[in-house]
């Protein structure tokens, strides 16, 4: 027994020693596997918040990798594959996210909080339906569509690149 | 125009209508009651031929106000009830009497007796004057609710005791304006008739009217009563209005800020792809291609549906543009870009018509091994105009053999053949509809206001002013928008060889939650009615989506 303790006592000062050098070895940014893996499990406001850390994690959380897993990794039946390139030509995970995920998920959330019992938000968010994917894509397809219109050929809209048809999505401004 | 709040306080020997000034209007007409007209405006009940004795109340009240002690006044504020403040004369004789407790000496048989409290929100609904149901109205736009306190306060709502230039006294009554917005329906009505029986000086006077009373108004109501004000003067002077220019520009204001279009293309889209479901090329023909809106999600649907998607064709027919663009192109070169993006093969043409009855199924290239969808948004009711129209294009549509056919209208009965019938038609329609504009641009639902900008809600008010007058100023073949209900077109379909497909719960899913993500959401209701959707406003459907196919 003291000779377990002897040696377990060995140990942690050997683990002293050298924990200060392995703590001044060790950089998270060195292992990006893990800090993907870490970062795949936050939330888009903290995605956000990580993205402003360095410039290296600045590079990460723009990989779009991240913001799939992020929208629709609840998901379930799993999507079908042909989503990928279709949200990637029409502008990315990141932008779907931010442009049209995001505000339904908070007006739907915020309406099931009101009307519901209030459970929380992480919970409903498990919930997404068929719908409301499907809804996204369609407005984030829809909005693709009116930048290629204000961008080269004018089709009878008045120059105002804020107007848009996901509008009504748009964070209320505080005035 | 700036709202005089310090009315100065007329002479007793002077006439009532120089002295009383409301910046609102100059001189004012003599109105068939006795109440002062201006006054009245305001929201108060004063017979002109008792001006002097209110004046002279006025001034009693201020001279009693002025010798009362500090408590005196703050006891007015805090615990005194009045009631109808309206009446003017009665409403200072309660005044004067309970801050002197002395018998009142120009009155000396009269005590403090205060009238029963008049039923302030019901009364006027049962006038049995009113042929009209007013209470079928939902919402707010015709019975104006009393403003909750953190909006800001209608100019209507000054009480008197400002004229007295009291500043310690804050207004302690508000004015209970909801008597001038059914005034204002009235007149409205009123004018429409004279209209109808070509009273010529009777609707110009009444049209005045209309203008004045409008002014008191805030809000929803106010935007419609201008818009069928200017309407009516159009009609009475014959001023009918020129070719609708930027229309599709419009359009697509009114597409942003309320969910109405949208409602009308994800429901029709659901239903096209539900029919194109196993089909390996499809074509579309789109009767309202405009900006070409509808398409990008079902092109977008279409790449994602299970078993890859299929050769799209779309035919996009449109109106001539007025500025020798070739609008049409261009929307199809768009969409093309789209389509390439994501990978589907898109093929486009575009045709120009004046009229959709002018086509013909021959011209539209149409190819074996095809499933066709036809699609329209806002219409076949202006083919109503023409005898002849709607079944010149029914029977090209059976021509084309579509898989199914897709229609949106307005949910409104604006053809009947009695002029007065469609006005009161109109004004509850585009009153509710006007109303749930104002919970989009406002944000009723959310705390903070939406990013919808008052010019977008503007521009959108301007597209639906231009029906208004459509629908009221112009007639014969001029008149295109001519809303027939949903039941009428299903007779219409019906006995041209259509039969009705149902819309599945999947698009009223969609719809749903499209709703709720609106502000304002909350008003708005989806309704299934007999295998279509409808799109409404509290009670009141305003759009309406069906499907039919071949027989």
């Amino acid at each position: 027994m003291v000779q377990l303790l002897e040696i377990g006592l060995a140990n942690v000062e050997l683990n002293l020693v050298s924990d200060k050098e392995k703590r001044l070895k060790f950089c998270i940014n060195d292992h990006m596997d893990i800090l993907i893996e870490i970062l795949q499990r936050l939330d888009g406001r903290s995605l956000g918040s990580a993205a402003c850390v360095c410039r290296l994690w600045q590079h990460i959380t723009q990989s779009d990798m991240l913001w799939e897993h992020l929208c629709f990794h609840h998901v379930s039946p799993r999507l079908p594959s042909g989503v990928r390139p279709v949200v990637a030509a029409l502008g990315g995970y990141r932008r779907l996210y931010m442009l049209c995920l995001r505000p339904v998920l908070s007006r739907l959330g915020l309406a099931r909080q009101l009307s519901g019992g209030g459970g929380h938000q992480e919970v409903v968010r498990r919930v997404w339906t068929r719908h409301l994917v499907e809804l996204s894509l369609s407005l984030f397809c829809v909005d693709y569509y009116e930048r290629l219109g204000s961008g080269g050929g004018g089709g009878g809209r008045v120059g105002d690149a804020s107007a848009s048809s996901l509008m009504f999505l748009c964070k209320p401004v505080n005035v | 125009m700036k709202r005089e709040h310090h009315r100065t306080l007329p002479p007793p020997n002077q006439t009532a209508y120089g002295a009383v000034g409301s910046s609102s209007a100059g001189k004012g007409k003599m109105w068939e009651e006795n109440d002062d007209e201006l006054l009245a405006v305001l929201g108060y009940n004063v017979k002109a031929s008792d001006m002097n004795e209110v004046a002279q109340k006025l001034e009693h009240l201020e001279e009693v106000m002025g010798q009362a002690q500090e408590d005196g006044l703050t006891h007015l504020a805090s615990e005194s009830v009045h009631y109808n403040p309206s009446d003017l004369s009665s409403w200072l004789e309660s005044m004067i009497s309970e801050l002197n407790p002395l018998p009142d000496f120009e009155n000396p048989s009269s005590l403090p007796s205060l009238p029963p409290p008049p039923p302030i929100n019901d009364s006027f609904f049962e006038d049995s004057n009113s042929e009209y149901d007013l209470k079928a109205i939902p919402g707010k736009a015709l019975y104006p609710q009393f403003p909750p306190p953190n909006k800001r306060l209608k100019p209507t709502s000054a009480s008197p005791s400002s004229s007295l230039s009291i500043d310690s006294v804050r207004p302690m009554v508000l004015v209970d304006s909801q008597e001038n917005g059914v005034r204002l329906v009235h007149t409205l009505m009123a004018c429409a008739e004279a209209v109808q029986r070509d009273d010529v000086k009777l609707a110009e006077a009444l049209v005045k009217q209309i203008d004045l009373l409008a002014v008191s108004q805030a809000g929803a109501m106010r935007k419609v009563a201008a818009y069928f004000a200017e309407a009516l003067a159009r009609r009475i002077y014959r001023l009918y209005p020129q070719d609708s220019v930027f229309s599709d520009l419009l359009q697509m204001y009114f597409y942003e800020t309320c969910p109405y279009l949208k409602f009308a293309h994800f429901t029709a889209n659901q239903a096209i792809l539900e029919a194109f479901s196993n089909k390996k090329r499809v074509h579309v023909i789109d009767f309202s291609m405009k900006q070409g809106m509808q398409w990008p999600a079902l092109i977008q649907a279409l790449a994602l549906r299970p078993g890859g998607p299929p050769t799209f064709r779309l035919t996009g027919i449109g109106p001539p543009s007025h500025d020798n663009s070739d609008h049409l192109q261009e929307v199809g070169w768009k969409l093309a870009q789209l389509a390439e993006t994501i990978h589907v093969e898109f093929e486009y043409r575009g045709f120009v018509a004046n009229s959709l009855a002018d086509l013909d199924a021959s011209m539209l290239d149409l190819r074996e091994g095809e499933a066709v969808a036809v699609n329209s948004v806002f219409e076949l009711h202006k083919l109503l105009s023409r005898t002849g129209g709607i079944e010149k294009v029914l029977s090209a549509v059976k021509e084309m053999k579509p898989q199914i056919v897709t229609v949106v209208e307005q949910e409104a009965n604006h053809n009947g053949p009695v002029f007065l019938d469609r006005f009161t038609e109109a004004l509850h329609y585009y009153s509710t509809l006007f109303d749930s504009l104002e919970g989009c641009g406002g944000g009723s639902g959310l705390p903070s206001p939406s990013a919808v900008s008052n010019q977008d809600k503007a521009m959108t008010e301007m597209y639906l002013g231009r029906q208004i007058c459509n629908v009221v100023a112009c007639d014969g073949p001029y008149r295109v928008e001519r809303h027939e209900t949903l039941s009428q077109w299903r007779t219409r379909f019906g006995s041209s060889g259509f039969e009705p497909v149902h819309l599945g719960s999947n698009a009223f899913k969609q719809a749903s939650m499209l709703l709720a993500l609106f502000n304002g959401g909350d008003g708005y209701k989806v309704e299934e009615n007999g295998g279509c959707l409808t799109l409404g406003w509290h009670t009141r459907p305003l759009i309406a989506t069906s499907a039919w196919k071949l027989s």
